[in-house]
């Protein structure tokens, strides 16, 4: 066995390895068409191999010429994988130029087989025997060159033009991998087929006495392509590894994250849960991988669930859930935890994904409710000072339906003990007095609904009620302290949803206030309380004073605790009416009049219906 | 006077209050005026006619103590029997000390409250006639000219005709004319007359006033 045929089979072998190689890469990923075509461009390379190894053998003129006509099959699936291969994985090139190249191609096929023995000779008259380097000895056709030949080479004009073209719009296009690209695939092809190419026509025409080898040619440029898409191979796998890499991070940042994390993917179904998942819900892990998300919800809430999370995939962005306060995770032990989920989309090639962070808010629940509890009782210890300031007015409240009963009942007397008893009177004199009594007990209900020490509870209030109520109450105190009040309430204002006592306790807080102010004047002792609508719909309450109004530098401070311009008194008052207030979504502040005295407004969320 | 030409005046801004004590007094055989509000008093009371005051101290507008002084600037002296919710003992000094009949704290009995009344009318009775006397004699001192109300203080003050006149740098028999002329305004014949009108009406001894 002589070197040239130990080299042409070993080329072979390695085109064809190479080829298959990467037909098993595309058969991974069928998107990458470069591969197949790579492995039909091989696979024509070992064919035309095997073709040019046996014609170097042949023995007759006939023989020689079989193979040749033959091995331009081959040798035209290359071509055209070639031109395919620089379209696809050079991203250019110009169409009507491969396409071109390719007609050219097959018309130089067609030829091949209906001019000739083949394109190239018109007849193979002898063999040639050539010497090779090392010795060997190849044989080689002698004969009359077939005219068509030139339609061929016009081809390998076109395609080394092509290649040429394309590898210049590569080039251009910058970037080192298109530029390695360009120079060692384009390169090397337009080198190949040139020299290819030009030895042919020289063997063919006669001028140079030598074999036509092109096997070594085609075997660069497999070698050539096959370096490049390993390289792609290569950029993919380290692209694989950051992705794991970085998928691992995720995976670590999820597990460190202080909140219970799910990934839920598009079916519902849980594909990630971190430690604090396994705690708050009490599954282990692998229990909730693969699992519906809807088993971590309470049965009630299922059904509902399920439409919310389509109707979140449709607008899908990141939101929190619970702020409300009505969200519970369902645990394994069937029991509810309160939480607070925020939602993430992640959109995935396996579809829309959601990172559901759910944190567990029992604890701070608890510190809530002891929180409205302390201030509950705060506000009843205050309520009661504060009927305790009023206790004259209150009593007066108290005393009047309590006289009329008594004049009543002893004018009764009085009548019937005339002669003859004037029993005319009875009628309507016991109808007072029941009236009276009515009053009086109304007085006592009112009193000890306010000293009663009950959790704060919401009822949806007229706010002119309120006042009314308030003023009422504060009635006797305010003629005591020579205060004149007029109110302006509105008309159809929305009710407020609150606590009586409390928002009742505000207003007579702040009346009280506004009395205080006005205690060292003598005259102009006027207040005014007026209800209205503000511009957003809510309440605004409002009492106006004519004192000397509140220093600019106290405005803001005089809600704080122990905050007090007062000789007596703990400076609370103010402060727990504000808390008060924004316990119901309001808020509370002081502004100076105009001309004279300060304002308390008092603006209270209106009830939604 | 008889009881039954004395209205008993009833002020109180608490409806149930006002109907029930209008109810007791009427039930005592009093003739009521019941109003509710301060100024309705004010507007319809007739200062002439006999009688006295019911008058809550708490009062919307006009307080209780506020309406004994426009009372008191009207020259009235209706009696006052205030009532009032709390004991408030700064309000009753002031209200005795401008001359309230009584101070009565709610709820109040009967018997206190008629007897009260019935003291206060007493009171009028009394003081009432005093009053109109006054109210006349005032009337006459009104017509007398300014000569004529000098020659009157100063024969009140116990001076012969002949120290008037030098007093007056005028003769006597120009003040015997005054003196027979006012004499006769005053409706008076002798001095002793004279001078009690004026210690009556507290006139006189201090000249001016």
């Amino acid at each position: 066995m002589s070197w040239v045929q130990v080299a042409w089979v070993m080329m072979i072998a390695a085109s064809l390895m190479l080829g298959v190689v990467h037909l098993f890469v595309w058969q991974k990923q069928r998107s990458q068409y470069a591969n197949l075509l790579f492995f039909v461009l091989a696979v024509s390379a070992a064919a035309y191999g095997a073709y040019e190894l046996a014609r170097m053998q042949a023995e007759t003129p006939a023989d020689l010429a079989a193979n040749a006509r033959w091995s331009h099959v081959p040798l035209a699936v290359f071509v055209i994988s070639v031109v395919g291969f620089v379209r696809l994985y050079f991203d250019a090139g110009r169409l009507w130029l491969a396409y071109t190249v390719i007609g050219v191609r097959l018309a130089a096929l067609a030829l091949n087989f209906l001019t000739g023995v083949n394109v190239n000779f018109r007849e193979i008259t002898a063999l040639d025997h050539l010497q090779f380097w090392g010795g060997a000895v190849v044989a080689g056709p002698v004969g009359i060159p077939n005219p068509w030949a030139i339609v061929p080479q016009l081809g390998n004009l076109l395609l080394v033009v092509f290649i040429v073209d394309a590898s210049i719009s590569l080039w251009r296009r910058g970037g080192a991998v298109a530029r390695r690209r360009a120079a060692l695939v384009g390169g090397s092809l337009a080198l190949c087929i040139v020299t290819a190419a030009s030895v042919a026509a020289l063997v063919v025409t006669g001028v140079v006495h030598a074999p036509t080898v092109l096997m070594p040619g085609f075997f660069i440029v497999v070698l050539a392509m096959g370096y490049e898409l390993v390289w792609d191979l290569t950029a993919a796998a380290q692209l694989a590894a950051q992705l794991r890499a970085s998928e691992e991070r995720f995976r670590a940042v999820v597990e460190a994250a202080p909140s219970a994390i799910l990934l839920v993917d598009d079916r519902g179904m849980i594909a990630l849960a971190n430690a604090q998942a396994e705690t708050l819900f009490g599954y282990p892990r692998e229990e909730l991988i693969a699992k519906p998300v809807e088993t971590l919800i309470p049965e009630h809430l299922r059904a509902r669930h399920a439409e919310q999370r389509s109707a979140y995939a449709r607008d899908a962005r990141a939101r929190a859930m619970g702020a409300g306060g009505e969200l519970f995770a369902r645990r394994k032990d069937g029991g509810r935890t309160p939480v607070e989920v925020a939602l993430s989309p992640m959109p995935t090639e396996r579809g829309m994904f959601v990172l559901a962070s759910v944190v567990d808010i029992t604890e701070r629940r608890r510190v809530e409710r002891m929180t409205t509890r302390q201030r509950d009782e705060l506000a009843h210890l205050s309520r009661v000072a504060m009927l305790g300031e009023l206790s004259g007015s209150l009593a007066h409240e108290l005393n009047q339906p309590l006289t009329a009963i008594l004049s009543n009942a002893q004018a009764a007397q009085r009548f019937l003990a005339q002669s003859p008893p004037r029993v005319d009177k009875l009628a309507e004199i016991l109808t007072d007095i029941v009236k009276c009594d009515h009053r009086a007990g109304a007085v006592i209900q009112r009193l000890r609904s306010l000293l009663r020490k009950e959790d704060a509870q919401r009822h949806p209030l007229d706010p002119n009620e309120v006042v009314e109520d308030s003023l009422r109450l504060m009635r006797s105190d305010l003629l005591y302290r020579h205060v004149t009040v007029s109110t302006d309430l509105a008309e159809a204002l929305p009710a407020v949803s609150g606590d009586r006592n409390q928002l009742q306790q505000v207003l007579l807080n702040l009346v009280i206030n506004a009395c205080d102010a006005m205690d060292g004047q003598e005259a102009d002792r006027r207040l005014l309380v007026r209800t209205s609508a503000t511009v957003h719909g809510n309440v605004e309450v409002c009492v106006a004073d004519r004192g000397a109004g509140i220093p600019e530098a106290n405005l803001e401070h005089m809600f704080e605790p122990f905050v007090t311009t007062k000789a007596t008194g703990m400076g609370l008052g103010l402060a727990i009416c504000k808390s008060i207030v924004e316990a119901h979504g309001g808020r509370l502040w002081a502004t100076n009049n105009a001309d004279c005295g300060a304002t308390l407004h008092c603006e209270l969320p209106a009830k939604r219906s | 006077m008889p009881k039954s030409l004395q209205t008993v005046y009833v002020v109180d801004d608490d409806p149930d209050v006002l109907t029930a004590i209008e109810r007791l007094l009427q039930s005592a055989g009093l003739n009521v005026a019941a109003f509710s509000s301060p100024h309705q008093f004010l507007e319809s009371y007739d200062r002439n006619a006999p009688g006295c005051l019911v008058l809550d101290l708490a009062l919307p507008g006009l307080n209780g103590l506020e309406v004994q002084r426009v009372l008191e600037q009207q020259a009235s002296e209706l009696p006052i029997v205030f009532l009032t919710g709390r004991g408030d003992i700064a309000a009753s000094v002031q209200a005795m000390k401008h001359g309230a009949a009584d101070f009565l704290t709610k709820p109040i009995d009967d018997a206190a409250l008629i007897a009260a009344i019935q003291a206060a009318l007493a009171r009028d009775r009394v003081l009432r006639p005093a009053r109109l006397e006054r109210e006349r004699i005032a009337k006459c001192l009104a017509m007398l000219t300014g000569r004529e109300r000098q020659v009157f203080d100063l024969v009140v003050a116990g001076r012969l005709n002949r120290q008037i006149a030098a007093e007056l740098g005028t003769t006597e028999k120009t003040i015997k004319f005054h003196r027979g002329n006012l004499m006769r305004k005053m409706g008076v014949r002798v001095v002793a007359d004279l001078v009690k009108l004026a210690e009556r009406a507290a006139v006189g001894s201090t000249p001016g006033t």
